[in-house]
C-alpha cells in the first residue's frame, strides 16, 4: 500500500456532515417546543423520547384529567411535531421518526375511544407503489408520516394494478392520492391513471413520488403534483386540505415544501 | 449443483487484489475475458418510458438503437471490450416482450465481433418481482406467479442467447426494509445475513442449472434490495436519514449473502451495484462488477474512485436511452466508463497498477464509514472473518458485520476516520446488540423468528423453507 505520510487529506475532501452536525441534544433542542401545560407536556415527552413502553400510562393518566382530544392534538401530536422539527433540524433521523410515530400511534388508539364519535381525520389519502413496482420503502415512510400529521391513510401496498387503484379511489374518495415507482418504465402508471380519473370527472391531485420520477413528471400530466421527499408530503397535503388544487400546487411547490 | 461453502480466503493477502485480475478469470461471449488482466467496461440501460407497451417498440429500443449505438461508439473511440447489461424492466416477464430482446442482442454481438473483432457479450439481469406478502417459493403466490416467472424468466434468457445471467434477488427485502427505516441492525442480520442468504442459496442452485443447462454462464446476485437502500438512505452529506455507520454495517452483513451465488456454482461476475463486491472477491477470487463515479447518472455514493479499487468490470449503473450533446446517453455514458477503464488498463501496461489502486482508494477512505470498511485492506479483514465462520450462515454474517464495527471503532479512534456523535453513538449502540447475540444458530433463529413475527411486516417463514 502506498504511504500516506506527509498527505493532507483535508486537501482531498472535506467531512461537512461532521462540519455541519447539530451540536445540540433533543433535550436542549425540544425544551422551547414542548408545551408548557405540565400533564401535556409529559404526554408529549413520550413521543418526543420514543418511550412506546410507558405511553399507555402516561396517556391514560392525563385522560383522567384532560379532555381527550386535548391529549391527542396537544399532548400526542404536538410531541410529534417536536420530532419532525428535530428531523429537519437533523438532529433525529429516520428510526427515531418511526418509533416515534409508533409511540404516537399507540397513545392514540386510547385516547380516540374516550371521543364520542371517534377523532376527526384531517382526511383520507389513498397510497400505492405502481403496477409492476415490488420497491415501496418510500411509500412506506411517507405513509407513517402523513398518518402522524393527522389523515387516514389507505396503504393498497405495492404493484397495484390501475385498476384496482382507480376502484379503491371511486370507493373512498381520497382528499388526494399518491404513487411511487423506483424505475422508468412503472412510472407511466401515474399519467394512465390521471387520464382514467379525469375521464371520470374525479379531479384530485395525484402525487407521483419515486426514485424514478422527477417533478417534469409529475407535472408533465393532469392532476400530477410532485413530492421530492416523504416530509413534503404533510406540507403539501395541509394546502390540499385548505382547498389548494393541483394546478396551485404545482405554481406555490416551492413555497409550499419550503413550509410557507 | 452441490453448494460448496467459502471456508478459505482465495487471495494469500489483500495486496494481491488489484483491478483487472482475479484469480478465476471468466471467458464468454463474443471473445470477452473477465479478470484476465484487464478492465471492461460494462454499460447499463433503461429503455424510455412508454416503449415497453409494444414487443417490436421494445426490441427496436433495446437492438437497433440501444445496443448498435453502443457497438458504434466502442468503435468509434477504439474501445476494445465492451460488456452490455440489459436489466429487464418487469414487463419482461413474458417471453414475447424479452426474447426477442436477448436474441436481437445476442445477434448483433456477433455481427460486430465477426466484422470488426470487437470483443462484446450481454448480461441479462432477470427481474425478481417475488413479494414476502405473495409467497416467495413456488406454489406460495396466487396472485402474480411471480417465483415461478422468474425461473421462466431464466430460461427465456439463457435458450436465447444470454451470456452472463444475473439477477437482483430480493430474499430478506421485507426485513431490510424494516431495519433500515427503524435502525435494527439485528433485523438486518437475521432478514439478509440468514434468511437472505437461505433464499440465494436456493435460488441459485437453480440458476446454476437452466444456465448450464443452456451453456451460459451464471454470473452473480448483489443485494442492492438491502445494503443499497440503506447506503442511499444514509445518502450524500446532505441527506442522512440513516446514520452511515449503520448502512457500512449492513454492507459487511451483505457480503455474506452475495457470497451464496457463488456458494451455489455461479462464476461471477457478479453484479455492479453490489458494493459489497471486494470483501466477495477477497474470499472467492471470482471476478466482480462495480460501479462508482461513473454512474453519477443513476445515482451519487461516498466512494466513487475507491470502489474501483479491484474492479474487473465497470459499470454506469444505469441510464435511461435519450439524446444528449455528444451523442445518446449510453454513448455519453459509454465513454465515460470506456475512458476510466482505458486508464486501469493503461496503468497495467505501465505496471503501475498498484499505485493507481492506492490513489482510487486513499481518495475516498476517509469519505464516510462504508468507504473505510470497503477500503481493500479492511474488505479483505471482514472477508476473512466470513470465511472463518464460512459454514455457518448466521456466524458468517454475524462475524462480518462484528468486524466491520471493529474496524470503524479502530478507526475512530485512531483519529484516522471522521464520525459525527449521532453516527459514533449508532456504531456502539450496534455494537452492543451483535456482541449479545448468542453464538448458537438455533438459539438465535428461535428468538429472531419469534422477536420479528408481529414486528416485520410480511415476515413468513415458510418464504425460506423453514
Amino acid at each position: 500500500m502506498l504511504s500516506k505520510e506527509g498527505a493532507d487529506f483535508t486537501k482531498v475532501l472535506k467531512r461537512y456532515d461532521i462540519e455541519t452536525q447539530v451540536s445540540l441534544t433533543p433535550e436542549q433542542m425540544a425544551k422551547k417546543l414542548l408545551p408548557e401545560d405540565p400533564v401535556l407536556r409529559q404526554v408529549a415527552e413520550e413521543i418526543l423520547y420514543m418511550r412506546f413502553k410507558t405511553v399507555v400510562p402516561v396517556v391514560t393518566e392525563a385522560l383522567k384529567q384532560k379532555d381527550p382530544l386535548d391529549v391527542i392534538n396537544n399532548g400526542l401530536v404536538a410531541g410529534m411535531e417536536c420530532v419532525a422539527k428535530l428531523y429537519a433540524e437533523h438532529v433525529y433521523f429516520l428510526p427515531e421518526i418511526m418509533m416515534a410515530a409508533k409511540t404516537m400511534e399507540i397513545g392514540i388508539a386510547i385516547a380516540v375511544k374516550m371521543v364520542p364519535g371517534g377523532r376527526e381525520s384531517k382526511g383520507t389519502v389513498v397510497m400505492h407503489a405502481a403496477e409492476g413496482d415490488p420497491h415501496d420503502i418510500g411509500k412506506n415512510i411517507a405513509a407513517v408520516m402523513v398518518r402522524s400529521s393527522g389523515y387516514d391513510v389507505i396503504d393498497m401496498g405495492r404493484d397495484v394494478a390501475i385498476t384496482n387503484f382507480i376502484a379503491k379511489v371511486e370507493e373512498v374518495k381520497p382528499l388526494f392520492a399518491s404513487g411511487t415507482a423506483l424505475m422508468t418504465t412503472t412510472m407511466s402508471a401515474f399519467p394512465a391513471e390521471a387520464k382514467i380519473l379525469m375521464e371520470k370527472g374525479i379531479e384530485i391531485p395525484l402525487m407521483g413520488c419515486g426514485g424514478a420520477v422527477n417533478r417534469e413528471y409529475a407535472n408533465s400530466y393532469d392532476l400530477g403534483i410532485y413530492s421530492e421527499k416523504a416530509p413534503q408530503t404533510p406540507l403539501i397535503a395541509e394546502k390540499i386540505r385548505q382547498g389548494y388544487t393541483w394546478k396551485q400546487v404545482r405554481e406555490e411547490w416551492d413555497a409550499i415544501v419550503g413550509g410557507q | 449443483m452441490a453448494v460448496s461453502r467459502y471456508t478459505k480466503m482465495a487471495y494469500d493477502c489483500a495486496d494481491d487484489m488489484v483491478f483487472g485480475f482475479s484469480k478465476n478469470p471468466v471467458s464468454y461471449g463474443f471473445g470477452l475475458k473477465i479478470g484476465a488482466g484487464y478492465v471492461i467496461p460494462e454499460i447499463n440501460y433503461a429503455p424510455r418510458p412508454g416503449t415497453e407497451k409494444d414487443p417490436e417498440r421494445l426490441r427496436k429500443e433495446y437492438v437497433d438503437y440501444i445496443t448498435k449505438d453502443i457497438l458504434n461508439r466502442a468503435l468509434t473511440v477504439g474501445f476494445p471490450n465492451v460488456q452490455l447489461e440489459t436489466e429487464w424492466v418487469s414487463q419482461m416477464n413474458q417471453a414475447k416482450l424479452s426474447a426477442p430482446v436477448v436474441a436481437g442482442q445476442q445477434e448483433m454481438c456477433e455481427k460486430y465481433h465477426e466484422e470488426y473483432g470487437l470483443n462484446c457479450g450481454t448480461r441479462q439481469t432477470i427481474p425478481d418481482q417475488r413479494e414476502a406478502d405473495h409467497g416467495l417459493r413456488p406454489g406460495m403466490d396466487s396472485a402474480h406467479a411471480y417465483p415461478e416467472k422468474l425461473f421462466e424468466c431464466a430460461d427465456i434468457a439463457c435458450e436465447n442467447g444470454c451470456n452472463n445471467l444475473s439477477i437482483e434477488s430480493v430474499g430478506g427485502k421485507e426485513f431490510a426494509d424494516y431495519a433500515v427505516t427503524n435502525g435494527d441492525i439485528v433485523a438486518f442480520l437475521f432478514g439478509v445475513g440468514y434468511l437472505g442468504s437461505i433464499d440465494m442459496t436456493w435460488l441459485w442452485e437453480q440458476l446454476v442449472d437452466i444456465a448450464k443447462k443452456n451453456h451460459c454462464v451464471a454470473g452473480g446476485d448483489t443485494n442492492c434490495s438491502g445494503a443499497n437502500v440503506s447506503m442511499f438512505m444514509a445518502g450524500g452529506m446532505m441527506d442522512q436519514d440513516v446514520q452511515r455507520t449503520f448502512s457500512a454495517v449492513t454492507r459487511a452483513i451483505s457480503a455474506a449473502r452475495t457470497l451464496c451465488a457463488w456458494e451455489a456454482g455461479a462464476v461471477g461476475p457478479d453484479k455492479d451495484c453490489g458494493y459489497e463486491g471486494p470483501i466477495v472477491k477477497a474470499i472467492a477470487g471470482k471476478p466482480t462488477a462495480q460501479e462508482g463515479k461513473n454512474c453519477q447518472c443513476a445515482h451519487c455514493d461516498l466512494q466513487g474512485n475507491l470502489i474501483a479499487q479491484c474492479c474487473d468490470l465497470w459499470s454506469n449503473e444505469s441510464v435511461e436511452y435519450h439524446p444528449e450533446f455528444g451523442g445518446t446517453s449510453v454513448q455519453c455514458w459509454f465513454g465515460s466508463i470506456g475512458y476510466e477503464a482505458s486508464l486501469m488498463n493503461t496503468a497495467i501496461q505501465l505496471k503501475q497498477e498498484k499505485t493507481l489502486r492506492d490513489m482510487y482508494m486513499y481518495s475516498d477512505r476517509y469519505r464516510g464509514p462504508e468507504a473505510y470498511i470497503l477500503a481493500y485492506d479492511h474488505a479483505y479483514e471482514i472477508g476473512k472473518a466470513i470465511a472463518q465462520y464460512g459454514d455457518n450462515l448466521y456466524l458468517r454474517a454475524k462475524a462480518a458485520g462484528t468486524k466491520a464495527v471493529e474496524i470503524l471503532l479502530k478507526g475512530y479512534e485512531s483519529k484516522e476516520l471522521g464520525l459525527t456523535t449521532k453516527q459514533l453513538e449508532t456504531l456502539q449502540d450496534i455494537n452492543k446488540k451483535l456482541s449479545a447475540l448468542p453464538d448458537d444458530e438455533d438459539k438465535f433463529v428461535e428468538w429472531a423468528a419469534k422477536e420479528y413475527k408481529d414486528i416485520v411486516p410480511n415476515f413468513n417463514m415458510k418464504n425460506y423453507g423453514l
